[in-house]
Protein backbone atom coordinates (compact mmCIF):
# COMPACT_ATOMS: atom_id res chain seq x y z
CA UNK A 1 0.00 0.00 0.00
CA UNK A 2 1.30 3.70 -0.52
CA UNK A 3 2.91 5.09 2.03
CA UNK A 4 2.09 8.62 1.12
CA UNK A 5 -1.53 7.31 1.90
CA UNK A 6 -0.93 7.28 6.03
CA UNK A 7 -0.32 11.35 5.50
CA UNK A 8 -4.25 11.80 4.76
CA UNK A 9 -6.25 12.81 7.85
CA UNK A 10 -8.28 10.13 8.58
CA UNK A 11 -12.05 10.13 10.29
CA UNK A 12 -10.79 8.69 12.93
CA UNK A 13 -7.26 10.64 13.44
CA UNK A 14 -9.52 14.51 13.39
CA UNK A 15 -10.86 13.40 16.96
CA UNK A 16 -14.66 15.12 15.92
CA UNK A 17 -16.12 11.77 14.94
CA UNK A 18 -14.95 8.27 15.11
CA UNK A 19 -14.90 6.77 11.48
CA UNK A 20 -16.97 3.28 11.56
CA UNK A 21 -15.93 0.34 10.37
CA UNK A 22 -17.55 0.47 7.18
CA UNK A 23 -15.50 3.25 6.57
CA UNK A 24 -12.23 2.51 7.57
CA UNK A 25 -12.86 -0.84 5.61
CA UNK A 26 -13.91 1.48 2.95
CA UNK A 27 -10.43 3.63 3.09
CA UNK A 28 -8.15 0.04 4.06
CA UNK A 29 -9.95 -1.08 -0.14
CA UNK A 30 -8.35 1.81 -1.15
CA UNK A 31 -5.22 0.98 0.16
CA UNK A 32 -5.16 3.15 3.46
CA UNK A 33 -2.64 1.45 5.50
CA UNK A 34 -3.29 3.36 8.80
CA UNK A 35 -7.35 2.44 8.28
CA UNK A 36 -6.58 -0.82 8.47
CA UNK A 37 -4.26 -0.57 11.62
CA UNK A 38 -6.89 1.38 13.62
CA UNK A 39 -9.20 -1.76 12.47
CA UNK A 40 -6.89 -4.44 13.96
CA UNK A 41 -6.60 -2.31 17.23
CA UNK A 42 -10.39 -1.96 17.57
CA UNK A 43 -10.87 -5.81 16.92
CA UNK A 44 -7.46 -7.11 18.59
CA UNK A 45 -9.10 -7.77 22.08
CA UNK A 46 -12.41 -10.17 20.50
CA UNK A 47 -10.20 -12.19 17.83
CA UNK A 48 -7.77 -12.56 20.78
CA UNK A 49 -11.21 -13.76 22.47
CA UNK A 50 -12.60 -15.88 20.03
CA UNK A 51 -9.07 -18.03 19.09
CA UNK A 52 -8.18 -18.75 22.52
CA UNK A 53 -12.11 -19.92 23.57
CA UNK A 54 -11.36 -22.19 20.56
CA UNK A 55 -8.38 -23.48 20.94
CA UNK A 56 -8.48 -24.01 24.57
CA UNK A 57 -5.36 -21.25 25.70
CA UNK A 58 -3.02 -22.52 23.37
CA UNK A 59 0.29 -20.81 23.18
CA UNK A 60 -0.19 -20.15 19.29
CA UNK A 61 -3.17 -17.75 20.15
CA UNK A 62 -1.00 -14.52 19.18
CA UNK A 63 0.57 -15.74 15.82
CA UNK A 64 -3.03 -17.90 14.83
CA UNK A 65 -4.42 -14.07 15.54
CA UNK A 66 -2.32 -12.21 13.24
CA UNK A 67 -2.84 -14.42 10.47
CA UNK A 68 -6.40 -13.61 11.08
CA UNK A 69 -5.49 -9.88 10.30
CA UNK A 70 -3.03 -10.82 7.81
CA UNK A 71 -5.46 -13.06 5.60
CA UNK A 72 -8.47 -10.02 6.27
CA UNK A 73 -5.86 -8.01 4.92
CA UNK A 74 -4.98 -9.80 1.34
CA UNK A 75 -8.81 -10.30 1.07
CA UNK A 76 -10.14 -7.07 1.88
CA UNK A 77 -10.82 -5.88 -1.37
CA UNK A 78 -13.05 -8.61 -2.08
CA UNK A 79 -14.97 -7.89 0.60
CA UNK A 80 -18.22 -6.63 -0.43
CA UNK A 81 -19.43 -4.65 3.09
CA UNK A 82 -22.95 -7.06 3.29
CA UNK A 83 -22.01 -8.33 5.90
CA UNK A 84 -20.67 -6.99 9.24
CA UNK A 85 -17.00 -6.66 9.38
CA UNK A 86 -16.58 -8.06 12.43
CA UNK A 87 -18.50 -10.92 11.64
CA UNK A 88 -16.03 -11.32 8.19
CA UNK A 89 -13.44 -11.72 10.19
CA UNK A 90 -14.96 -13.69 13.27
CA UNK A 91 -15.26 -16.45 10.39
CA UNK A 92 -11.68 -15.93 9.52
CA UNK A 93 -10.65 -16.23 12.62
CA UNK A 94 -12.52 -19.65 13.21
CA UNK A 95 -11.76 -21.03 10.11
CA UNK A 96 -8.01 -20.17 10.41
CA UNK A 97 -8.37 -22.05 14.10
CA UNK A 98 -9.92 -25.27 12.50
CA UNK A 99 -7.03 -25.60 9.54
CA UNK A 100 -4.75 -24.98 12.75
CA UNK A 101 -6.07 -28.03 14.46
CA UNK A 102 -6.29 -29.94 11.51
CA UNK A 103 -2.69 -29.58 10.71
CA UNK A 104 -2.08 -29.69 14.37
CA UNK A 105 -3.95 -33.17 14.67
CA UNK A 106 -5.09 -32.60 18.11
CA UNK A 107 -8.07 -31.78 19.96
CA UNK A 108 -8.48 -28.95 21.22
CA UNK A 109 -9.15 -30.06 24.97
CA UNK A 110 -6.82 -32.55 25.75
CA UNK A 111 -7.68 -33.48 29.37
CA UNK A 112 -10.32 -33.90 32.08
CA UNK A 113 -8.18 -34.37 34.95
CA UNK A 114 -9.53 -35.02 38.74
CA UNK A 115 -9.95 -31.38 41.07
CA UNK A 116 -7.77 -31.63 44.45
CA UNK A 117 -9.99 -30.54 47.52
CA UNK A 118 -8.38 -27.27 47.13
CA UNK A 119 -9.89 -26.84 43.94
CA UNK A 120 -13.16 -28.23 44.67
CA UNK A 121 -13.87 -26.07 47.66
CA UNK A 122 -12.93 -22.86 45.61
CA UNK A 123 -15.52 -23.44 43.02
CA UNK A 124 -18.33 -24.04 45.88
CA UNK A 125 -16.74 -20.89 47.10
CA UNK A 126 -17.82 -19.63 43.27
CA UNK A 127 -21.40 -20.88 43.58
CA UNK A 128 -22.62 -19.93 47.11
CA UNK A 129 -21.13 -16.81 46.83
CA UNK A 130 -22.20 -14.04 44.94
CA UNK A 131 -18.99 -12.19 44.55
CA UNK A 132 -16.73 -13.60 42.02
CA UNK A 133 -12.84 -13.86 43.01
CA UNK A 134 -10.87 -11.23 43.24
CA UNK A 135 -7.26 -10.72 41.55
CA UNK A 136 -5.94 -11.88 38.12
CA UNK A 137 -4.15 -14.68 39.65
CA UNK A 138 -7.42 -16.17 41.41
CA UNK A 139 -9.59 -15.93 38.63
CA UNK A 140 -6.95 -17.05 36.05
CA UNK A 141 -6.79 -20.40 38.30
CA UNK A 142 -10.64 -19.89 38.50
CA UNK A 143 -10.44 -20.25 34.82
CA UNK A 144 -8.08 -23.56 34.59
CA UNK A 145 -10.40 -25.38 36.95
CA UNK A 146 -13.33 -24.56 34.92
CA UNK A 147 -11.49 -25.23 32.04
CA UNK A 148 -11.16 -28.97 33.09
CA UNK A 149 -14.85 -28.95 34.38
CA UNK A 150 -15.70 -28.05 30.73
CA UNK A 151 -14.05 -31.24 29.16
CA UNK A 152 -17.41 -33.38 29.89
CA UNK A 153 -18.61 -31.54 26.94
CA UNK A 154 -18.58 -32.17 23.20
CA UNK A 155 -16.25 -29.80 21.32
CA UNK A 156 -18.86 -27.32 20.31
CA UNK A 157 -20.88 -27.08 23.33
CA UNK A 158 -17.62 -26.04 25.43
CA UNK A 159 -16.88 -23.46 22.67
CA UNK A 160 -19.80 -21.87 22.79
CA UNK A 161 -20.23 -21.80 26.43
CA UNK A 162 -16.50 -20.28 26.70
CA UNK A 163 -17.42 -17.55 24.04
CA UNK A 164 -20.88 -16.99 25.97
CA UNK A 165 -19.84 -16.62 29.41
CA UNK A 166 -16.26 -16.22 29.92
CA UNK A 167 -15.69 -13.96 26.28
CA UNK A 168 -18.38 -12.49 25.96
CA UNK A 169 -20.19 -12.86 22.61
CA UNK A 170 -23.52 -12.70 22.28
CA UNK A 171 -25.98 -15.32 20.77
CA UNK A 172 -26.69 -13.52 17.81
CA UNK A 173 -22.75 -13.08 17.00
CA UNK A 174 -22.02 -17.16 18.12
CA UNK A 175 -25.00 -18.34 15.66
CA UNK A 176 -23.08 -15.90 13.24
CA UNK A 177 -19.81 -17.19 13.52
CA UNK A 178 -20.64 -21.25 14.04
CA UNK A 179 -23.18 -21.40 11.26
CA UNK A 180 -25.99 -22.16 13.52
CA UNK A 181 -29.10 -21.31 13.70
CA UNK A 182 -30.04 -18.65 17.10
CA UNK A 183 -32.52 -21.05 18.12
CA UNK A 184 -30.40 -24.26 17.80
CA UNK A 185 -27.22 -21.85 19.67
CA UNK A 186 -29.68 -21.03 22.43
CA UNK A 187 -30.77 -24.66 22.92
CA UNK A 188 -27.06 -25.98 22.83
CA UNK A 189 -25.93 -23.38 25.23
CA UNK A 190 -28.71 -24.31 27.51
CA UNK A 191 -28.26 -28.20 27.54
CA UNK A 192 -24.63 -27.62 27.88
CA UNK A 193 -25.20 -25.47 31.43
CA UNK A 194 -27.30 -28.33 32.31
CA UNK A 195 -24.38 -30.88 31.91
CA UNK A 196 -21.94 -28.66 33.69
CA UNK A 197 -23.88 -28.25 36.71
CA UNK A 198 -24.21 -32.11 36.58
CA UNK A 199 -20.42 -32.49 36.18
CA UNK A 200 -19.76 -29.92 39.34
CA UNK A 201 -22.23 -31.63 41.26
CA UNK A 202 -20.29 -35.10 40.47
CA UNK A 203 -17.25 -33.75 41.90
CA UNK A 204 -18.74 -32.40 45.11
CA UNK A 205 -18.48 -34.15 48.15
CA UNK A 206 -21.59 -35.14 49.21
CA UNK A 207 -22.11 -32.52 51.76
CA UNK A 208 -20.78 -30.04 49.63
CA UNK A 209 -23.34 -30.77 47.10
CA UNK A 210 -26.43 -30.41 49.47
CA UNK A 211 -25.26 -27.34 51.14
CA UNK A 212 -25.82 -24.61 48.08
CA UNK A 213 -28.35 -26.86 46.49
CA UNK A 214 -31.71 -25.55 48.31
CA UNK A 215 -35.26 -27.05 47.17
CA UNK A 216 -33.73 -27.61 43.27
CA UNK A 217 -31.21 -30.00 44.93
CA UNK A 218 -31.15 -32.30 42.39
CA UNK A 219 -32.35 -31.26 38.90
CA UNK A 220 -30.13 -33.71 37.35
CA UNK A 221 -32.33 -36.66 38.79
CA UNK A 222 -35.89 -34.86 37.06
CA UNK A 223 -33.82 -35.15 33.88
CA UNK A 224 -34.46 -37.78 31.43
CA UNK A 225 -31.82 -37.66 28.50
CA UNK B 1 -35.02 -30.05 27.21
CA UNK B 2 -35.97 -33.85 27.56
CA UNK B 3 -37.55 -33.37 30.69
CA UNK B 4 -40.87 -34.65 31.93
CA UNK B 5 -43.28 -33.22 34.15
CA UNK B 6 -46.80 -33.28 34.96
CA UNK B 7 -46.80 -30.71 32.40
CA UNK B 8 -45.43 -33.09 29.79
CA UNK B 9 -42.76 -33.49 27.86
CA UNK B 10 -44.02 -31.05 24.58
CA UNK B 11 -45.02 -28.19 27.18
CA UNK B 12 -41.21 -28.20 28.38
CA UNK B 13 -39.66 -28.54 24.77
CA UNK B 14 -41.98 -25.79 23.55
CA UNK B 15 -40.43 -22.97 25.95
CA UNK B 16 -36.81 -24.64 25.54
CA UNK B 17 -35.09 -21.86 23.33
CA UNK B 18 -36.24 -19.19 25.65
CA UNK B 19 -34.81 -20.00 28.72
CA UNK B 20 -31.51 -18.99 27.79
CA UNK B 21 -33.45 -15.90 26.88
CA UNK B 22 -34.78 -15.47 30.39
CA UNK B 23 -31.00 -16.23 31.72
CA UNK B 24 -29.72 -13.16 29.58
CA UNK B 25 -32.89 -11.04 30.56
CA UNK B 26 -34.09 -10.73 26.93
CA UNK B 27 -37.55 -12.14 27.54
CA UNK B 28 -40.40 -9.90 26.37
CA UNK B 29 -43.66 -10.61 24.56
CA UNK B 30 -46.69 -12.68 25.11
CA UNK B 31 -44.58 -15.93 24.20
CA UNK B 32 -42.18 -14.85 26.68
CA UNK B 33 -45.02 -14.19 29.22
CA UNK B 34 -46.68 -17.78 28.93
CA UNK B 35 -43.51 -19.18 29.44
CA UNK B 36 -42.55 -17.76 32.31
CA UNK B 37 -45.99 -18.55 33.59
CA UNK B 38 -45.16 -22.54 32.75
CA UNK B 39 -41.81 -22.51 34.53
CA UNK B 40 -43.64 -21.39 37.60
CA UNK B 41 -45.74 -24.11 37.39
CA UNK B 42 -43.11 -26.71 36.35
CA UNK B 43 -40.82 -27.71 38.99
CA UNK B 44 -38.21 -29.21 36.47
CA UNK B 45 -37.97 -26.45 34.28
CA UNK B 46 -37.32 -23.81 37.16
CA UNK B 47 -34.49 -26.41 38.69
CA UNK B 48 -32.92 -26.45 35.52
CA UNK B 49 -33.02 -22.42 35.48
CA UNK B 50 -31.70 -22.63 38.88
CA UNK B 51 -29.01 -24.37 37.49
CA UNK B 52 -28.11 -22.43 35.04
CA UNK B 53 -28.13 -19.31 36.65
CA UNK B 54 -25.45 -21.52 38.60
CA UNK B 55 -23.47 -22.32 35.52
CA UNK B 56 -23.19 -18.58 34.63
CA UNK B 57 -21.98 -17.59 38.18
CA UNK B 58 -19.61 -20.49 37.88
CA UNK B 59 -18.69 -19.41 34.29
CA UNK B 60 -18.00 -16.14 34.77
CA UNK B 61 -15.39 -16.20 37.18
CA UNK B 62 -12.69 -17.09 34.93
CA UNK B 63 -10.66 -15.48 33.85
CA UNK B 64 -11.29 -14.14 30.38
CA UNK B 65 -8.48 -14.05 27.26
CA UNK B 66 -5.95 -11.26 27.88
CA UNK B 67 -5.64 -8.14 25.68
CA UNK B 68 -2.79 -8.43 23.50
CA UNK B 69 -1.66 -5.04 24.21
CA UNK B 70 -0.80 -1.64 22.04
CA UNK B 71 1.99 -3.68 20.49
CA UNK B 72 -0.34 -6.10 19.07
CA UNK B 73 -1.20 -3.70 16.03
CA UNK B 74 2.19 -2.90 15.28
CA UNK B 75 3.41 -6.62 14.77
CA UNK B 76 0.53 -7.32 12.86
CA UNK B 77 1.51 -4.33 10.43
CA UNK B 78 4.98 -5.70 10.47
CA UNK B 79 4.32 -8.87 9.56
CA UNK B 80 1.96 -7.37 6.72
CA UNK B 81 4.76 -5.52 5.40
CA UNK B 82 7.13 -8.64 5.48
CA UNK B 83 4.64 -10.90 3.70
CA UNK B 84 3.55 -8.14 1.14
CA UNK B 85 7.69 -7.81 0.40
CA UNK B 86 7.74 -11.87 0.31
CA UNK B 87 4.31 -11.66 -2.23
CA UNK B 88 5.96 -8.88 -5.01
CA UNK B 89 9.65 -10.92 -5.00
CA UNK B 90 7.32 -14.64 -5.92
CA UNK B 91 5.83 -12.90 -8.51
CA UNK B 92 9.08 -11.31 -9.84
CA UNK B 93 10.66 -14.34 -9.54
CA UNK B 94 8.06 -16.49 -11.57
CA UNK B 95 8.36 -14.22 -14.48
CA UNK B 96 12.23 -13.84 -14.24
CA UNK B 97 12.56 -17.30 -16.31
CA UNK B 98 10.23 -16.13 -19.06
CA UNK B 99 11.91 -12.98 -19.21
CA UNK B 100 14.94 -13.97 -19.74
CA UNK B 101 13.95 -16.46 -22.24
CA UNK B 102 12.59 -13.45 -24.20
CA UNK B 103 15.91 -11.69 -23.83
CA UNK B 104 17.83 -14.43 -25.07
CA UNK B 105 15.37 -15.63 -28.02
CA UNK B 106 15.23 -12.24 -29.36
CA UNK B 107 19.21 -12.02 -29.49
CA UNK B 108 19.65 -14.93 -31.25
CA UNK B 109 16.80 -14.05 -33.78
CA UNK B 110 18.79 -10.79 -34.47
CA UNK B 111 21.47 -12.13 -34.77
CA UNK B 112 20.28 -15.36 -37.20
CA UNK B 113 18.69 -12.40 -39.19
CA UNK B 114 22.11 -10.78 -39.44
CA UNK B 115 23.64 -13.56 -40.80
CA UNK B 116 20.98 -14.00 -43.36
CA UNK B 117 20.75 -11.08 -44.65
CA UNK B 118 24.72 -10.78 -45.06
CA UNK B 119 24.67 -14.27 -45.86
CA UNK B 120 22.50 -13.22 -48.93
CA UNK B 121 23.75 -10.21 -49.93
CA UNK B 122 26.97 -11.82 -50.64
CA UNK B 123 26.26 -14.61 -52.73
CA UNK B 124 24.13 -12.10 -54.86
CA UNK B 125 27.43 -10.35 -55.37
CA UNK B 126 29.19 -13.69 -56.07
CA UNK B 127 26.06 -14.72 -58.76
CA UNK B 128 26.04 -11.80 -60.86
CA UNK B 129 28.94 -12.62 -63.48
CA UNK B 130 27.38 -15.96 -64.07
CA UNK B 131 24.45 -14.87 -65.71
CA UNK B 132 24.21 -15.17 -69.95
CA UNK B 133 22.43 -12.98 -71.92
CA UNK B 134 21.52 -14.15 -75.62
CA UNK B 135 21.07 -12.05 -78.21
CA UNK B 136 20.75 -11.62 -81.60
CA UNK B 137 24.15 -11.23 -83.34
CA UNK B 138 24.07 -9.12 -86.95
CA UNK B 139 24.42 -11.27 -89.93
CA UNK B 140 22.89 -14.29 -88.05
CA UNK B 141 19.24 -15.55 -90.15
CA UNK B 142 16.89 -14.79 -87.49
CA UNK B 143 14.97 -17.90 -89.01
CA UNK B 144 17.33 -20.12 -87.07
CA UNK B 145 15.37 -18.67 -83.89
CA UNK B 146 12.04 -19.05 -84.88
CA UNK B 147 10.25 -22.28 -84.54
CA UNK B 148 9.51 -24.78 -87.10
CA UNK B 149 6.79 -23.75 -88.94
CA UNK B 150 3.60 -26.45 -88.42
CA UNK B 151 2.44 -28.32 -91.63
CA UNK B 152 -0.88 -29.33 -92.22
CA UNK B 153 -1.59 -32.91 -93.90
CA UNK B 154 -3.10 -32.38 -97.24
CA UNK B 155 -5.02 -35.77 -97.57
CA UNK B 156 -5.41 -38.56 -94.47
CA UNK B 157 -2.32 -41.10 -96.47
CA UNK B 158 -0.39 -37.88 -95.89
CA UNK B 159 -1.38 -37.72 -92.12
CA UNK B 160 -0.36 -41.28 -91.45
CA UNK B 161 3.49 -40.86 -92.37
Amino acid sequence: MAASAQALTLPFQAGEKKADDRELVRLSQSGTEAAFEELVRRHQQRIFALVAGILHRSDDVEDIAQQVFLKAYLGIKRFDQRAAFSTWLYKIAVNECWDYLRKRKVRPLTYEADLSEEQVSRLDGIVSSSRPPEGPNARAETREILDRMLGVLPEQDRQLLVLKEIEGFSVQELAEILNLNVNTVKVRLFRARGRIMDNYRRRMSPSAGKSHAGPAADPAAERKE
Amino acid sequence: MTTESQFGRVDCQKHEALLEDYLNAELSGAEGKAAIEHWQNCPSCRAQLEDAALSTRLLRAAEPAPDPGPGFARRVMASIRAAESERSALRANFWQPFVSFGWRFAATATLALIALVSYNARWSRHAQPNVVTVRPTEGMPMDILAPEPTTVAANADEALF
